[in-house]
């Protein structure tokens, strides 16, 4: 220890010159930084409520609450964060999972009040100071991700190994992939409602997780009967809500449920949804059609314990998932493996009966305690056009199930197909085929009145379509066909350019000056199918109600005007598997209520 | 100053008798001897904690130490939570020096998950722990004054503290609490013109840290009060698990940078500081190099990290993600010595045991309570803070 | 590193040998053999650090997993010792003569899993809970969320919604 020791913390006494550090008035002279993790905020318009910043919040800080002015909707659940600040630590979690990017926390530093109960409040909701302040902690940018925004790939066969063959061209999930891609959904359920049967979607790709498959299907078959053809040509209105789509690409929620159907053996089936003994209570009911709606309506009906019977037209059942989408597309062994399942609880199914010919329908009316009828869209809409009426027009839906059928397809070297649907797609796809296995080569034009962007087909059926050869050519009205020597020689159109008039009524307007010609010596009309009522004789037809559209009216069951007769699928709703099912499911319950009513209102013999 | 006048060993009747069982017998009674209780609430205790000090005279001869003010449970709500979410509570178990625990439970669920993280997001790990030391020295550098009431420079170094908390707001959107190092990576790149500031920083504290040695180093008060006080025999370093600073000062050449090198370090030019006294004088000497070889250190840092570069690798949903059955030890390096996490995973989504065991587990109760023996008691503040005591490192 | 397992497995019982994924080496051996197995690694090995004991409660399995971490300084290795004992009336014995801080680690373990340490010093003094009169709250089958709601009481105006459930009664209640 020396002097320097004893008068070197003198110099303690130079701070006394020099300015003071401290600041007067912290909060304006020094705002917080850019990445403050400050208050919470959150734009309600692109917020949808999905709660999964309550999921993540490990305080359990985060209420989702119903907002006045958020209606709910699909895809919009109408609740929105409400924060607890007595909870909340400011981790900001919340921010980083957000699925639409809607919450932040703005770099405000204080918030006083009186109230405690102000400090739980729902932020875009309740106005605060901060409400328009940008700077904060907003999500870290760039790679930061808590979940995987991109699909594991579907692998698809290559073009040129399936345009010559009906093998089914999507290769399906492998258990790592599934996984793999369950693993993104974030459990929101914001799917479920929009999903016309209300399917139990985030609980069935938990249990993919969890690589408990047979909890899946048992899952599966709680909505949805028809697994195997769902996973496979579902129009999946619930991917176009899916939260994950907000920012990124949907979870593949179709080829997941797919997933669970193929692994799960069928003759496991009654052992893993206990279906094995069903006490039957003695009651009849007839079905009309097996299609989706009808093998929907029988599966629930088995379950509940009665006795159904199916009368199908044709030769197999799956009414138009087998005859009218394409094997490529949908495997008939997978179709089976569904309806052979239905099949084992006990429903019968009377093929090459037709109803309306083969058996009235008030004979199966007095036969049974109900009937449901779930008949289709069967018929073929012409465009009638000038030499629409030839011989060599077809339409695509005949030729489609005669494809199904095994029978021989007219075929010529150029085929002309109009339409612009999946059903278009699907016959140009097939025909295509056929001309390769025939010819060696795909000469197919497919042409619509809608715009490529405004065509109603699913755009990879529109892309897979060219990679098979085919050509899609849309925009274009067909005007006459050109006919020489009996002869078609081909088709003109004319460029369209709108499809509907101010009031918005189907009104198509043409160009007449930009005309062309496809030509061909086959044209395949695929404009829309209608229904074929003609089983209702005048006097049931009497008794029903029928809208302009010719729709038959029915209640919320899908009970009709006559008590005992059931209408569902697309009879009622339009074309759509999964609409079908749910109609199905549907009515089921509603024939049970209503027979159970009806057994009730009779007095006891 | 006393311990040179008496000693445990030696002069055994002064002190308490212990019976059989090797207990004292402290006869209050005897008007010998007197119970005081210091903390929990103490200017010269760090946190919450309480030391029940028997002396006599001003001679401390026994000591226990009492600890459960600050227990939260960490560990056990870790059990209720998903490996995401236990990262912003576990930061809560240190608060002067938060980064280690969000280090250690990131690094130890990528261990466990299989996860590689980016380079840059290494870079930036080493950044913010670098800086959380650095803000931490500028507590307890000058704070070792303060506990011999000369609060002034404490003062000062807190003002410097404030500056690199500056930057962590910067970076990471919060001051003390960063929440900047979650599995997977780090929550965000070096905003435009950090390095710039930090460097401006470390100049300004490198000049403070003058100011330190005059008034604090070269000060025989100071010196007087710190030297041979709460010497631990290097004999004791391994028995008692000493690690970090404390080790050092008695000679011990162990760093967990240098001995087990995590993130970069490797690639870092630093030397071990250590001094042999093994007193709070020669453990406040190691902290006061710390601060040099910290500053040196995230100036290399600085020149070497790149520009850009991915912040945080792919990992499963943090929702549900699972981790493999499995259990591992990470250890680093913090301000106060060895900071190490036990993880065990059982495959759920949720931890099945995350176990810290901070240097202060092993300082602050068995080496303190032995260390305060024979101390004045104007001393046990200054022996508490040389040992860098942190309560609710022991109690989570 | 080879010669020590395989030393350490001709003279005790350990099994389940493997490398944790930081180079950890965990071992399980024989709750009657871990004493003497420490004390050789430290008095003969060079193991003189006991990095951390600490206890998992495997409550599926009935049994309570202690592990002890050492390390070699010299050759900054760490060795991890698992043993397993019953969760009934568990006991070990105390190792607080080979490192006087594994005395707080075993009083610890006492309270939060209930795990005796006979002749550990102070085991049997409250270390962070005072008055506590429940389960050792580490244990698995103490639920922290059940005592928080019998203990503590909510906060009013609480409530939320599951998106789900709130879409179905919205829009499809009946269904």
């Amino acid at each position: 220890m020396s002097l320097k020791d004893t008068f070197s913390p003198f110099s303690a006494w130079r701070k006394v010159f020099e300015k003071p550090v401290t600041i007067k008035d912290p909060i304006s002279e020094r705002p917080g930084a850019d990445r403050y993790r400050g208050f919470h905020k959150n734009d309600i318009t692109s917020c949808i409520g999905c709660g999964t910043c309550e999921t993540i919040c490990e305080n359990e800080a985060i209420d989702m609450v119903p907002v006045e002015g958020v209606e709910t909707k699909d895809g919009d659940s109408g609740l929105r964060p409400r924060v607890d600040y007595g909870r909340c630590c400011w981790c900001g979690l919340c921010v980083d999972i957000c699925t639409t990017g809607s919450l932040s926390l703005t770099n405000a530093y204080t918030w006083v009040e009186e109230d405690p109960e102000k400090y739980r409040y729902t932020p875009g909701v309740d106005e605060k100071p901060w409400d328009n302040e940008e700077k904060g902690w907003k999500k870290p940018e760039p790679n930061y991700e808590f979940y995987n925004l991109n699909r594991v790939t579907m692998e698809h066969l290559h073009p040129e190994e399936r345009s010559d063959s009906f093998v089914e061209m999507v290769k399906g999930y492998s258990k790592e992939q599934a996984e793999k891609e369950a693993d993104r959904c974030v459990e929101c359920g914001i799917c479920t409602a929009t999903c016309p049967a209300h399917m139990g979607i985030p609980e069935y790709i938990k249990a993919i997780r969890n690589d408990d498959l047979e909890e899946g299907l048992r899952i599966l078959y709680d909505t949805n009967p028809l697994p195997e053809i769902c996973g496979r040509i579902c129009t999946h209105k619930c991917e176009t809500v899916c939260t994950l789509g907000q920012r990124g690409e949907a979870l593949s929620i179709r080829w997941l449920k797919r997933y669970i159907a193929d692994q799960n053996p069928s003759e496991k089936y009654k052992k893993i949804l206990n279906s094995g003994f069903l006490k039957k209570n003695g009651k009849k009911i007839a079905i009309i059609g097996s299609g989706p709606s009808g093998l929907s309506a029988a599966h629930y009906l088995a379950l509940m314990g009665y006795t159904c019977t199916i009368f199908e037209k044709l030769a197999k059942a799956g009414g138009m998932m087998r005859f009218g989408i394409p094997e490529y597309r949908l495997p008939y062994d997978q179709i089976d493996k569904d309806i052979s399942y239905i099949e084992s609880l006990g429903v019968d199914i009377k093929y090459n009966t037709t109803v309306g010919v083969d058996i009235t329908l008030e004979e199966l009316g007095e036969k049974h305690d109900a009937v449901f009828s779930g008949t289709g869209l069967h018929l073929g809409r012409s465009t009638r056009i000038e030499g629409s009426d030839h011989k060599n027009v077809y339409q695509s839906i005949d030729l489609l199930r005669d494809i199904t059928l095994g029978k021989e397809v007219p075929l010529t070297e150029d085929i002309i197909v109009i339409g612009g649907g999946n059903v278009a797609m699907d016959i140009t796809r097939s025909l295509a085929r056929l001309q390769k296995q025939k010819y060696g080569k795909a000469g197919i034009i497919a042409t619509s009145l809608e715009t490529e962007d405004k065509m109603p087909a699913d755009r990879e059926e529109v892309l897979e379509a060219r990679e098979e050869d085919a050509t899609v050519n849309p925009g274009w009205a067909p005007q006459r066909i050109e006919i020489e020597n009996d002869k078609i020689k081909g088709l003109h159109v004319a460029q369209c350019y709108s499809l509907f008039d101010d009031e918005g009524k189907f009104n198509p307007q043409c160009n007449m000056d930009n005309l062309q010609f496809f030509e061909g010596s086959m044209v395949v009309e695929s404009i829309g199918q209608g229904m074929d009522l003609s089983y209702l004789s005048e006097d049931l037809k009497h008794e029903l109600e029928i809208d302009k559209r010719g729709r038959i009216k029915v209640n919320e069951n899908f009970q009709s005007g006559l008590p005992w007769l059931f209408l569902g699928g697309d009879i009622i709703q339009g074309p759509d598997v999964i609409h079908g099912i749910a109609n199905g499911h549907k009515a089921a319950k509603g024939i049970d209520e209503f027979l159970f009513e009806k057994q009730k209102d009779t007095p006891k013999t | 100053m006393s311990n040179t006048n008496y000693s445990w060993k030696n002069n055994r009747s002064l002190f308490p008798e212990a019976d059989e069982t090797g207990k004292l017998v402290v006869d209050l009674d005897s008007q010998k001897y007197i119970k005081v209780w210091q903390g929990p609430n103490h200017p010269g205790v760090t946190g919450n904690m309480s030391l029940e000090l028997t002396v006599s005279g001003d001679e401390v001869v026994e000591a226990k130490t009492h600890v459960g003010y600050l227990h939260r449970g960490f560990e056990k709500l870790f059990e209720r939570r998903r490996y995401i979410q236990c990262f912003p509570t576990c930061i809560r178990m240190c608060v002067p020096e938060p980064d280690t625990n969000e280090y250690n439970l990131a690094r130890g669920t990528e261990l466990l998950g299989g996860i590689e993280v980016p380079e840059m997001a290494n870079w930036l790990r080493m950044i913010a722990l670098e800086m959380a030391r650095l803000q931490v020295l500028l507590r307890m550098v000058p704070g070792q004054a303060g506990t011999m009431g000369l609060g002034l420079p404490s003062q000062w170094g807190l003002y410097y503290r404030e500056l690199i908390l500056d930057r962590f707001e910067e970076l990471t959107g919060g001051r003390i609490y960063h929440m900047y190092i979650l599995p997977g990576g780090v929550r965000g790149l070096l905003p435009a013109g950090f390095k710039k500031r930090l460097e401006e920083n470390l100049v300004k504290i490198e000049s403070f840290m003058k100011d330190v040695d005059r008034v604090i180093y070269a000060n025989t008060v100071f010196k007087k009060r710190t030297k041979g006080i709460g010497i631990i025999p290097a004999d004791w370093i391994d028995p008692y698990g000493v690690t970090g600073p404390v080790a050092r000062a008695a000679g011990y050449e162990r760093d967990v940078r240098k001995d087990y090198p995590y993130l970069y370090y490797d690639q870092l030019d630093f030397g071990v500081n250590v001094e042999h006294e093994s007193d709070v004088f020669a453990r406040f000497l190691v902290r006061r190099k710390d601060v040099d070889t910290t500053i040196d250190l995230l100036r290399q840092i600085m020149s070497k990290m790149p520009d850009k570069g991915d912040i945080k690798a792919e990992t499963p949903n943090v929702l549900h993600w699972k981790i493999p059955r499995g259990e591992t030890l990470v250890r680093c390096e913090s301000s106060r010595g060895e900071y190490i996490f036990y993880l065990v995973a059982d495959g759920s989504m949720y931890p099945r045991r995350i176990n810290l065991r901070g240097p202060s587990y092993a300082h602050a109760v068995t080496l303190l309570e032995k260390l305060l023996i024979n101390a004045n008691i104007s001393d046990v503040s200054s022996i508490m803070v040389s040992l860098a005591t942190c309560p609710p490192e022991i109690e989570r | 590193m080879k010669e020590i397992i395989d030393h350490l497995k001709k003279r005790f019982p350990v099994y389940e040998i493997g490398e944790g994924p930081n180079g950890v080496i965990l071992m399980s051996v024989e709750a009657a053999k871990l004493v003497p197995m420490l004390t050789s690694l430290k008095t003969n090995h060079g193991y003189g650090i006991l990095v951390i004991l600490s206890a998992v409660d495997w409550l599926e399995d009935c049994k309570f997993q202690l592990t002890y971490i050492i390390n070699n300084p010299d050759e900054k290795r760490d060795l991890g010792i698992r043993v397993f004992i019953k969760r009934e009336d568990a006991e070990m014995e105390s190792i607080h003569s080979l490192w006087e801080h594994a005395a707080t680690f075993q009083r610890e373990i006492k309270e939060m899993f209930g795990i005796n340490f006979p002749g550990s010093p102070r085991v049997d003094e409250p270390f962070l809970l005072e008055g506590w009169d429940n389960l050792p709250p580490m244990r698995r089958d103490f639920d922290t969320k059940q005592y928080s709601e019998d203990t503590y009481f909510p906060r009013p105006g609480r409530e939320t919604n599951d998106p789900a459930e709130y879409m179905k009664q919205k829009l499809y209640p009946d269904e």
